[in-house]
């Protein structure tokens, strides 16, 4: 069975690409959630082993959701997921918490790199 | 990467996107301050960023890019939205669109024919516009970059990137007796690592968890977060781990391609850097090199045409023979309920009962996807009216009103220029010059409404402003002119008549020719197109106090229900759509109102026709009771007196061809179960 993974995202189409990226990689993905609010719920519901966060979203942002899964669990594994020029956001998730981030437009392999990595597995 | 299975997706979504932004840019020039609506264009064009940017379309990821920019340093204050920069968001809303275009057609979004640079340039421009508004910001930003480079300068001549002074020698000593070993670590980066700044405070984030404390870093820290470093940073680290734990520690960092890790030694690293320089310098020659040809690949790349299979297009016509052939489908089932009702099978109505289910369930569907929104043509108005009021230095408010009013596709296509063209006119014609309105005691913003609803058999769609209304005495003088009427004739037209002059061929009444309306062809053109979808327009008008043009579309809705009637021997359909109820009246009921027959129902005065008297049929009238239709248009109702009530049925409408177009009582004709004939009563005009 794979690593569980939540994928946060608020455009449907980013999902749907990670989604595609991990699950061939073997990941399994146990939810989506399409903003902050909806994230922190499902990860309290589903208890995913790494959770990919955007940063902008509306309702509640990436940085605020981490702050709030961290409360939860301070063990969450969270990999922000950033488009450029989000640098200070970046830092700010980090300094929340957030274990690692990759960047918009994706490559595969960094991606699966990064989730490896947060599960111990690299 | 794979594109063509995400293409639809990114299209939709990226379409959405650019109508959301048009929808916020459009709020947002009513109130510059709105800070929602600030936040969500600048998440709108944050997401399609990143989309654009995965799907490999780099201009127009580029150019979100830029507009995102822009919207960050105005959300956070540090720039004031401008009525300038508003109008090059449009702008850019625009090329953004012609770009998904052009991709849909399986074309790159590199469009030939638009400088999407120039307008790329421009945000840039607003960017550093602001910078020298706050000269400050920019002169600490220069000098720190000229420190940074002295420094780098120093540590060339004495082949050190990390300068030891007094302060670092001595907190390494101390650290040194606390336990703490000292080392100077390089960190490299992978080549094509995003968001630097980020991965490098990662890699500080690292180290700090293991215990550890940066000294020194070159370059200095501001310059790391300001992304201004190429793939390495070199760094004095104090931790108690070994060189080993460390290098390991650091390695596991995401997109860190090289880590080296030596004890910090001063003399020794002094020759090691300088080489190091030196390849480093050889390097960055290379990879400059290496770059050009590989966008190149891309450019290429853009350029294959892709296929989408997220929608199926459909010829209309094939659409209209599907719409034929579930008419008769439905006259035939009708034929044979018709004839199996003299049998009583209890099998058969079993199965019929399952048929005609079925059939309705077709019919549905088949309706449906004839019909779409109003939406679709209205939609593309709010930024036009915007455009024009603009351009004639106009302020219009623009209200839609029913836009999700349904109707044929055929008519969605065809009205969108008819209804441009009235919005133009009431723009351009209708709306007064502010000043003008000030002095007429109006509101200084002009009120244009568009608005869509079902009505019967009809969808109406009226287009009102609250501008200065068509002067009576203008249009007769011009029609007189043209030589489209004599005068003596003219001036005996009630209003709605001399109106009705607008639509003939030629006719302008502008002085002057504008570049957006009265090129005297505007309205005729609107007319013929209306008739030619078997609508009519017509025309309100008060001086001063605005215009009302009304457009009345027939629902094409090829099959409807309707209740069938009967006066005598002749059988007539009602849409039900269009009724309120039905009743039975006597004679007495009847009550006479200023020359009109009335029945009150429920306290509520009703007008009532006979429909033998409508349609001149003869008629003995000796019914003690009556059955009367109650229609319901709009707010108005009214009564149709019949013989009997027949019942429910699905009636095909065949339109009754053009040698009648001039029967205003029908709206169509329909063949029945038992092979008959009904004529389908156009409610709306019955009774004007």
């Amino acid at each position: 069975m794979g690593k569980k993974i939540l994928i946060v995202d608020d455009a449907a189409f980013m999902r749907m690409l990670l989604k595609d990226i991990v699950s061939k990689a073997g990941f399994e993905v146990v939810g989506e959630a399409s903003n902050g609010k909806e994230a922190v719920e499902k990860y309290k519901e589903l208890k995913p082993d790494v959770v990919t966060m955007d940063i902008t979203m509306p309702e509640m942002n990436g940085i605020e959701a981490v702050k709030e899964i961290k409360k939860i669990d301070p063990n969450a594994n969270i990999i922000m997921v950033s488009a450029m020029g989000q640098q200070a956001m970046v830092i700010e998730a980090i300094q929340a918490g957030a274990k690692d981030f990759i960047v918009k437009p994706f490559q595969p392999a960094r991606v699966i790199e990064a989730l490896k990595k947060a599960v111990g597995e690299a | 990467m794979m594109r063509d299975e995400y293409l639809s997706v990114f299209i939709d979504e990226t379409k959405e996107a650019i109508q959301n932004m048009n929808d916020i840019l459009l709020k947002l020039e009513q109130d510059m301050e709105d800070m929602e609506a600030i936040n969500e264009l600048f998440r709108i064009l944050h997401t399609l960023k990143g989309m654009a940017g995965t799907m490999e379309f780099n201009t127009m990821m580029t150019l979100c890019h830029r507009m995102e920019n822009l919207l960050d340093e105005i959300r956070n204050g540090r720039m004031k939205l401008t009525e300038d920069i508003i109008d090059r968001l449009f702008k850019g809303a625009d090329i953004l669109e012609q770009m998904l275009n052009s991709i849909e057609e399986g074309e790159s979004d590199e469009l030939e024919e638009v400088d999407v640079d120039s307008l790329i340039k421009e945000f840039e421009g607003f960017l550093e516009g602001k910078s020298v508004g706050s000269p400050k910001a920019e002169e600490k930003k220069e000098e720190t970059k000229e420190e940074a480079e002295e420094e780098k300068e120093e540590g060339e001549e004495t082949s050190i990137p990390i300068e030891i002074t007094d302060e670092l020698v001595h907190v390494i000593k101390e650290a040194k007796e606390k336990g703490y070993e000292s080392y100077y670590v390089r960190v490299t980066l992978d080549e094509g690592t995003q968001l630097k700044a980020a991965r490098m405070y990662l890699v500080f984030h690292k180290i700090e968890d293991l215990g550890g404390e940066i000294l020194r870093t070159v370059p200095p820290v501001e310059d790391i977060e300001d992304e201004k470093f190429d793939l390495d940073v070199d760094l004095v680290v104090i931790a108690k781990q070994s060189a080993e734990e460390l290098s390991g520690a650091i390695g596991s960092v995401t997109d860190v391609a090289r880590v080296v890790v030596r004890p910090f030694d001063p003399e020794k690293e002094l020759e090691k850097r300088k080489k190091k320089e030196e390849e480093k310098k050889k390097e960055e020659e290379k990879k400059e090199e290496a770059k050009k040809p590989e966008a190149h690949i891309h450019h290429k790349d853009d350029k294959k045409k892709r296929k989408i299979t997220q929608t199926v297009r459909v010829d209309i016509e094939k659409l209209d023979t599907l719409m034929n052939l579930m008419g008769e489908l439905v006259i035939a089932r009708s034929r044979i309920v018709e004839t199996l009702k003299k049998y009583s099978i209890k099998e058969v109505d079993e199965s019929l009962a399952q048929l005609s289910r079925i059939t309705l369930d077709l019919q549905n569907i088949v309706m449906k996807i004839r019909m779409v929104p109003i939406a679709y043509v209205f939609n593309r108005f709010p930024r036009m009216v915007r455009d024009l009021a603009k351009q004639m230095n106009k302020e219009v408010d623009f209200i839609i009103k029913g836009e999700d009013t349904e109707l044929d596709r055929t008519f969605v296509e065809e009205i969108g220029d008819p209804l441009l063209h009235l919005l133009r006119n009431a723009i351009d014609h209708g709306i007064e010059s502010k000043e003008e309105r000030i002095a007429k005691g109006k509101p200084p913003k002009g009120t244009i409404i568009l608005s869509a609803r079902h009505e019967g058999n009809n969808v109406v769609i009226e287009i009102v402003d609250d501008g200065r209304g068509i002067d009576r005495d203008k249009v007769i003088k011009k029609a007189v002119e043209r030589g489209l009427i004599d005068e003596a004739r003219a001036m005996m037209l009630p209003d709605d008549k001399v109106f009705e002059l607008i639509f003939l061929p030629g006719f302008s009444t502008k002085d002057e020719v504008t570049e957006i309306s009265g090129r005297g062809v505007g309205m005729d053109v609107v007319k013929n197109v209306v008739e030619s979808l078997n609508g009519s327009v017509s025309i309100e008008s008060q001086k001063d106090k605005g215009t009302k043009v009304t457009i009345r579309l027939p629902l094409t809705l090829a099959i409807i229900q309707a209740l069938l009637v009967k006066v005598k021997d002749f059988v007539y359909a009602i849409p039900i759509a269009t009724i309120d109820s039905t009743l039975k009246i006597t004679k007495e009921d009847i009550q006479v109102v200023q020359d009109q027959e009335v029945v009150v129902i429920r306290q509520e005065v009703v007008p009532i026709i006979k429909l033998w008297e409508a349609l001149g049929i003869p008629h003995d009238e000796e019914f003690q009771s009556m059955n009367v239709v109650i229609i319901k248009m709009g707010n108005r109702k009214y009564g149709i007196v019949v013989d009997t009530l027949i019942g429910q049925d699905d009636i095909v409408i065949k339109s009754l061809g053009k040698l009648f177009s001039d029967v205003k009582e029908f709206s169509g004709g329909a063949v029945l179960g038992d092979g008959s004939i009904a004529l389908i009563l156009d409610v709306a005009n019955l009774m004007m």
